[in-house]
């Protein structure tokens, strides 16, 4: 695997009114990894990727996207916020969002083409939800729901996933479904950077580690990373044990 | 040119078709009728549409607080032009708006108070005002001598006073503002149901925000001298609500918006044409609200077709457990 880095964030701090939520981060996800960014409740995560997709103000530091700044690569990067900052009463089908996804490729004023909606079908399929097309946003499960926002970034074509929590109260198939897609985006040469609560999967899922706690504690390979020290150092230790 | 086009309308002979479906054709052929209505309907089109997106963007209150804060305006345009020209008044009730609309922000950015609490002070703040100042210009050595009567028509609207000159600012209003939506409603789309989204992928909410709330004011000075400063806000939210009961896609609940709009000014002005002493403005929200309670109950996604589905789950659990 080649070890360039596709990210590069240096002494990025960030605050929430006058709190300091990052303190001075220095953060390298490297290329066609499967990054997880792992630490406590309040450690700062989502912050973190806020301030590196340019959606929260940062106080001071900079943050390189394959060498250039967030603007000029909006069509490189896909997001999945948390769902509840989805207006979920928006009248809208599944195939709708997932058409969203093309918009950042149309600029502004024209509307979606043929070939628009043919690659939104594909993607909605890629997630087994080809079936939910016409359905109502709001009548779907929590795992179907975020299976069509995965759907939204395929359909985006994206080189880098940013997702927040992805896995947060969905069930177990719907689970498997996204971190095959992650595993399978990685073959296409694709990078993705989680915020993951779940320590016991974490090795599974995910080959590389940012462990933070509103400084990064440790980041780098997960075999490396992912040490009973540095999650003792992120306030992470308690009750869970590595097994070695 | 609106003359060309009332002069077809009388030419047509509707008569005998309007009477037999009861319809009185002497009220709908009247000039007073076909301007009344004429801007009645395209504002509350416009209206309808616009309000929708506010609706859903969970600011329906803001329109409220803009609409009661554009009072004051109105009375100080008046007191430094002397007249009550429509156009003056109208650049008053803007700035006035404005203004309120800028505090709200300002101060729900920097303090911790509620937006409903926020809304709630402005809204009385500014209308109070507009209320003392009126009073004060009553009777006063210098403002008195000019004639005020139309003043009072700004707070709850009167449709009857309305001129050819009204019906063309409306539609000059109008016009740009369904351009913008129609030009726009991709971006508009986005920014209302995932604005997070939308903004990683580089879209300026900060500019949607602005267009958004440049239409609103702009509808709502307007529509003030037909509806009135207190109930213009409901041509604002009422056709939205109902439209949202009836569909599941944007384009859709826009499109019934402006129906549920245009249909309601429509049979709002007949009748209040129909029968002496009673309001236009009022009338239309009557038959607005009426259409939107009927809506909460028949729709699709209404309570009578929530109870049905309830129902019908009960029945087909309880025979599943049976067998």
């Amino acid at each position: 695997m080649s070890k360039n880095i596709i990210v590069k964030v240096e002494d990025l701090t960030m605050a929430y009114h006058d709190k300091p939520v990052l303190w001075d981060n220095d953060v390298n996800i490297i290329e066609n990894s499967r990054t997880a960014i792992i630490g406590p409740n309040g450690a700062g995560k989502s912050t973190l990727l806020k301030g590196i997709l340019g959606l929260q103000k940062t106080l001071s530091g900079t943050v390189e996207i394959m060498g250039k700044s967030v603007k000029q690569v909006h069509k490189k990067i896909a997001y999945i916020p948390q769902s509840n900052s989805v207006n979920w009463d928006f009248p809208t089908t599944a195939l709708d969002v997932v058409l969203m996804g093309r918009y950042v490729h149309l600029g502004w004023i024209k509307r979606p083409k043929k070939k628009d909606i043919e690659t939104a079908r594909n993607a909605l399929h890629k997630m087994g939800m080809q079936d939910y097309a016409k359905r109502q946003i709001s009548q779907l499960s929590g795992g179907q729901k975020q299976r069509v926002f995965i759907a939204r970034a395929i359909a985006q074509n994206a080189e880098i996933y940013f997702m927040d929590e992805p896995l947060a109260g969905v069930d177990k198939n719907t689970e498997k479904v996204i971190i095959d897609f992650l595993k399978d985006s990685q073959k296409e040469g694709k990078t993705s950077i989680v915020i993951h609560h779940d320590l016991n999967t974490l090795a599974d899922y995910f080959d590389h580690l940012v462990i933070l706690n509103k400084r990064i504690i440790a980041q780098g390979k997960m075999s490396e990373t992912l040490t009973q020290a540095n999650l003792d150092a992120a306030d992470m230790g308690g009750g869970f044990k590595i097994n070695a | 040119m609106l003359s060309v086009f009332l002069n077809k309308i009388f030419s047509l002979n509707f008569a005998n078709l309007l009477n037999a479906i009861g319809l009185d054709f002497e009220i709908l052929s009247s000039y007073t009728f076909i301007v009344v209505c004429l801007g009645t309907m395209i504002l509350a089109t416009v209206a309808g549409m616009v309000g929708t997106i506010t609706v859903l963007k969970g600011q329906s209150l803001i329109g409220d607080a803009i609409g009661h804060s554009s009072y004051p305006g109105i009375i100080i345009a008046f007191m430094i032009g002397m007249s009550l020209d429509s156009v003056s008044l109208m650049i008053g009730a803007i700035i006035s708006g404005t203004l309120a609309f800028i505090i709200i922000q300002f101060i729900d950015k920097n303090s911790k108070l509620n937006l409903d609490a926020v809304l709630a002070v402005i809204l009385s703040a500014f209308f109070g005002l507009g209320m003392v100042l009126k009073s004060f210009i009553q009777g006063h050595p210098i403002y008195g001598k000019v004639p005020q009567g139309g003043l009072s028509n700004y707070i709850f609207g009167q449709a009857a006073f309305i001129r050819t000159i009204d019906v063309q600012l409306i539609l000059a209003v109008a016009i740009p503002s369904l351009l913008i939506l129609f030009l726009f409603y991709k971006e508009f789309k986005i920014f209302v149901f995932d604005e997070v989204y939308a903004k990683s992928i580089g879209l300026n909410s900060t500019v949607m925000y602005v267009l958004l709330v440049l239409i609103t004011m702009s509808v709502i000075a307007t529509g003030l001298k037909l509806v009135g400063a207190i109930l213009i806000s409901s041509f604002l939210i009422v056709p939205g609500i109902t439209a949202l009961q009836w569909s599941n896609r944007f384009s859709h609940v826009l499109i019934i918006a402006a129906i549920v709009g245009s249909l309601s000014a429509f049979v709002g002005t007949y009748i209040s044409s129909v029968y002496a002493g009673m309001s236009t403005g009022p009338c239309i929200i009557v038959v607005m609200s009426g259409l939107a309670f009927i809506s909460m109950f028949i729709s699709p996604k209404g309570l009578l077709a929530n109870w049905l589905r309830r129902r019908k789950y009960i029945n087909d659990l309880s025979k599943s457990l049976i067998d």
